[in-house]
């Protein structure tokens, strides 16, 4: 159900606005003291509580696009197959650690091969490589399982638990494969940009800006192009879509290709704004990425970037008023309430419940 | 022939009052985005008939069906069931009251035996209440009856040699008479059949024709909704037509027939439709 | 043999029992009502919290129970009420993203005096009540090749009343799900519009499904927490996953089918790492990652459970609680 951004767009970005700024106002009779010191850059003595709002506002925009670029593969898989892919959150994390592991010049290793060496490519080069290899991943994935267990008519919720099984291998492979410990992928610290009171770092600036280039090239792909079409045809109706003939099959494994390589991109991304990544990142924002998938309305694929959006700045804002190591939280709490206003989320069509 | 004496006074034009109505809607209009889908003005069942609903393909028949037994809910509109109104009641509590329903896609529980689907449909089993269910001496006694009031339908419907088999193994129409059956063991005072003769064989059609206008012998209402018009000529007492969301012509099925909105509505939609032997 | 000793005793641990007990509490879920609960985790976290925390506070044994079982309950209502009318899946992601909530609230450092943050609560301040009770001798005791002391914590006591647990959950469920309730249930899995026609209120039974077997779960979540201790990152998404993987061995629907699961998965897990490190060298597979490797095992495991044989070890082919 891909629908062209038309008036709901603007309700639900109204929405959105509305909330935050009834959260600014909140905080600020409230007066709910400055947060903890653990927040993620160090803010200037004396701030007021409305700048650390609006900066986090920045932070969370800054992090909500990338989330969607992670996420928006999630959405399109299960707009075109219902699937909801537990397993996204390890293709996230794949494309940081294998860019660590292609650019890094500290010692790697390979699972059940002996001995260790470095690659030390140029960072640009080993993500470019990352996505590539992402992407063929979600190629392989889709040939090896998702096709055949498809053409058994295996039931979507009897996919997801494999899915959830796929998770479980990957996330443990994943560990073995890099340990427990978190790797940078770069030690430039980066400088910053600042304007009036706020500011933002060059190297989540550069983030956002090629996150947004891939978002709207994700867009343009959908709404432009044959291929694109297809996709929002089969996810309206994939018997219909099928019989006008479209050939499902091919254009789903493209879902999976182009979901898993934006995962990876999105993983390598965040990586750089998060200062790293560990063989969990992508476990640990699943789930925020399901509410972003969710909020927007399941398998709408514009309704992802909102989504991520609000997740984003409801997780960054709510550290004003809650402890940093519940932001989180606060994200799915949003996730919760917000079914049960709106199941169909923001942007979903109302569609027969209950 | 069908008894229509009870309808003879009654005038054969859509939205009529009947005599003694046991299902009455008024006004009700079911929009899907842009679309209407049903935007039925007024409608009347008789008690104690079969009346058929007809209509060209997407003339919103079902959803009209699933507005009536609150499977879906209307935007506009009130209705109500032997005298107690139908808006915004639960489809479990519509079917309490005694108006319980079919599927046009059967809906056999296919995980489970004949048996236990017959046992599913009766109604006040203290045992499906969770404190109850504990204690087996509290409900053993009402499963007994149930039981038996189970094997007399399924000896009726010709099912009871397979009682013991899971229905996921009975064919197309031997579902169909289960699903019936089943409705049937809540002792309801009005059917409501989704297409009872769709997908099932020749053989077996007979059978379920007998068996609706049995339902009518016992002092049932039967309303039902069907694309087979020799079979609604043979079974039914009066007729209502839906076309584009709306009804148009209500009647005998012999009247019915000759009405011109509904040739136009047939033919408009489905050249080929065979409305029977009048034509 | 030392190997199979220990896969052995890995059979009858408390955490066996616990798993166990929390896999019948998702069998009430999954196996008899068809419901997708991905947060079986936070149930049996909360149920820890509640029973650890009122012991700590001074509260009797019985009261604490109640109140583990009155969290589990009210979390059941919480979760269930916006989304059993929803599609299946939409219960799977709010179950899993309300079961993080309580770990994420619960290891936080704003609660660490009542939760004690991500360090947890200590096994002295809750697990008093139970020990004191128990009337083997505080000792350790040998039998046969096995040793554990008679009383405290992961003890021989522990055992039985973990075990005894099992055997009144089996019962529980044994009855219920042979009862007309447990064929409301059964027919709900199916196909609910089927029951909702034939004037059952689908929503108050989804409902009844999701608290009974959360309230299990929780008490699950309590012998775990006799076992070991209250630490949120104990109960994260994994576990859930484990306890599905459990549910799905041993074969959804069927009385025994947690336990079996139970058991046959802590011993396999035991005798993989123990194979592996007997048999693997070091340099192919160094000691850190023969956990991680045992765990891709698992995943796995479920994946190829589920597509070749989803009815599990003693499930029946026609029976399957997988609906489209």
């Amino acid at each position: 159900m891909f629908t062209r951004p038309d008036t709901r767009f603007y309700k639900a970005a109204g929405l959105l606005l509305i909330a935050a700024a009834a959260f600014v106002i909140a905080t600020l009779v409230l007066g709910g003291g400055p947060a903890e010191a653990e927040t993620v850059e160090p803010v200037a003595a004396g701030t007021s509580t409305a700048t650390l709002v609006i900066q986090n506002v920045i932070n969370g925009l800054a992090f909500g696009v990338l989330l969607a670029l992670a996420a928006v593969g999630l959405s399109l898989i299960f707009g075109t197959t219902g699937l909801s892919n537990f397993a996204h959150g390890e293709q996230v994390t794949f494309g940081a650690l294998l860019t660590f592991f292609l650019s890094t010049n500290e010692q790697v290793t390979i699972p059940l091969v002996p001995g260790s060496f470095s690659i030390g490519l140029p960072l640009w080069l080993a993500a470019i490589i990352a996505v590539i290899v992402s992407g063929f991943t979600g190629w392989l994935q889709d040939k090896m399982l998702w096709g055949p267990l498809r053409k058994r008519r295996v039931a979507v919720l009897q996919q997801m638990v494999v899915s959830i099984g796929l998770s479980l291998a990957l996330l443990n492979l994943l560990q073995w494969w890099m340990g427990a410990s978190r790797h940078r992928l770069t030690n430039a610290s980066g400088g910053r940009v600042t304007f009036g009171d706020f500011y933002i770092g060059t190297q989540t600036l550069m983030s956002v800006a090629i996150a947004a280039i891939a978002l709207t090239g994700v867009a343009l792909f959908l709404l432009k192009t044959r291929l694109g079409r297809a996709t929002r045809a089969i996810s309206d109706n994939p018997a219909l879509a099928a019989a006008s003939g479209i050939r499902v099959d091919s254009i789903i494994r493209l879902v999976w290709v182009m979901s898993a390589a934006l995962a990876g991109l999105g993983g390598i991304l965040l990586a750089l704004f998060d200062n790293g990544a560990g063989f969990d990142s992508g476990a640990r924002i699943l789930l925020l990425m399901f509410a972003a998938v969710t909020l927007g309305g399941l398998g709408q694929a514009f309704g992802a970037l909102v989504g991520a959006l609000v997740v984003g700045v409801v997780s960054e804002v709510s550290t004003v008023v809650i402890a940093p190591d519940m932001r989180y939280a606060s994200a799915l709490a949003i996730l919760i309430i917000v079914l049960l206003v709106r199941p169909q989320g923001i942007l979903g069509r109302k569609e027969r419940v209950g | 022939m069908p008894d229509t004496t009870v309808l003879d006074g009654v005038a054969h034009e859509p939205g009529v009052a009947k005599p003694d109505p046991i299902l009455i809607a008024d006004g009700v209009v079911r929009r899907f985005g842009g679309l209407t889908a049903v935007n039925v003005g007024h409608f009347e069942v008789q008690r104690n008939t079969i009346t058929a609903l007809i209509g060209p393909n997407g003339a919103g028949k079902s959803t009209f069906f699933n507005l009536l037994t609150s499977f879906d809910t209307a935007q506009e509109g009130s209705g109500t069931f032997d005298g107690k109104p139908l808006r915004k009641v639960s489809p479990h509590k519509v079917a309490r009251s005694g108006m319980v329903r079919t599927f046009q896609l059967t809906k056999a529980l296919e995980g489970m035996s004949v048996m236990e689907n017959m046992r599913l449909g009766a109604q006040d089993q203290p045992g499906e209440s969770l404190l109850t269910a504990f204690v087996p001496p509290l409900w053993k006694a009402r499963e007994r009856e149930i039981t038996e009031q189970a094997h007399d339908l399924l000896h009726r419907f010709k099912l009871y040699e397979k009682r013991d088999d899971s229905a996921g193994s009975l064919s197309g129409g031997q579902r169909k008479l289960l699903e019936m059956a089943r409705a049937l063991m809540s002792k309801p005072t009005m059917v409501m059949l989704d297409e009872p003769m769709a997908g099932v064989n020749p053989a077996l059609t007979e059978s379920l024709l007998e068996h609706i206008i049995e339902l009518k012998d016992e002092g049932m209402t039967v309303l039902f909704v069907e694309h087979d018009m020799h079979m609604v000529r043979r079974i039914s007492d009066w007729v209502a037509v839906m076309a584009q969301g709306e009804l148009i012509a209500e009647g005998p099925a012999s009247t019915v027939m000759q009405n011109e909105a509904v040739q136009d509505a047939y033919l408009g939609a489905h050249h080929d439709t065979d409305l029977g032997e009048d034509l | 043999m030392d190997i199979l000793i220990n896969a052995l005793e890995q059979m009858f641990t408390p955490a066996t029992a616990a798993f166990a007990i929390a896999a019948i509490g998702l069998n009430f879920h999954f196996g008899l009502t068809g419901l997708l609960n991905m947060g079986q985790a936070g149930f049996m976290l909360l149920g820890m919290y509640g029973y650890a925390i009122s012991v700590r506070e001074g509260l009797p044994m019985w009261a604490a129970i109640l109140v583990a079982m009155g969290a589990a309950m009210l979390f059941g209502l919480l979760l269930g009420w916006p989304t059993l009318k929803l599609r299946g899946d939409y219960l799977a992601i709010v179950t899993i993203a309300a079961a993080e909530i309580v770990r994420y609230v619960g290891r936080s450092n704003t609660l660490v005096n009542v939760t004690g943050g991500s360090l947890g609560i200590k096994g002295k301040d809750y697990k008093g009540p139970l020990e004191d009770l128990s009337p083997f001798p505080d000792e350790r005791i040998t039998v046969g090749p096995f040793t554990y002391h008679g009383s405290a914590s992961d003890s021989w006591w522990l055992r039985v009343v973990a075990w005894t647990l099992v055997a009144l959950f089996l019962l529980l469920f044994w009855r219920l799900s042979n009862s007309p309730w447990g064929r409301v249930l059964k027919g709900i899995r199916e196909d609910e519009d089927a029951v909702r026609s034939l004037g059952k209120n689908v929503y108050w039974y989804k409902m009844q499904a999701l608290i009974i077997g959360g309230v299990i779960g929780a008490l699950g979540g309590v012998i775990w927490a006799h076992g070991s201790a209250v630490v949120a990152d104990a109960m994260g998404r994994p576990t859930t996953f484990w306890v599905w993987t459990i549910l799905l061995l041993g074969g959804a629907a069927t009385v025994m089918g947690p336990v079996v699961g139970s058991v046959v998965f802590w011993a396999a897990l035991s005798l993989i790492r123990a194979l592996a490190k007997a048999f693997i060298p070091e340099s192919i597979l160094p000691s850190t990652a023969i956990e991680p490797f045992g765990l891709m095992l698992v995943g796995i495991a479920l994946i190829l459970l589920v597509v070749f044989r989803p009815q599990g070890i003693l499930g029946n082919k026609k029976e399957l609680a997988f609906h489209a």
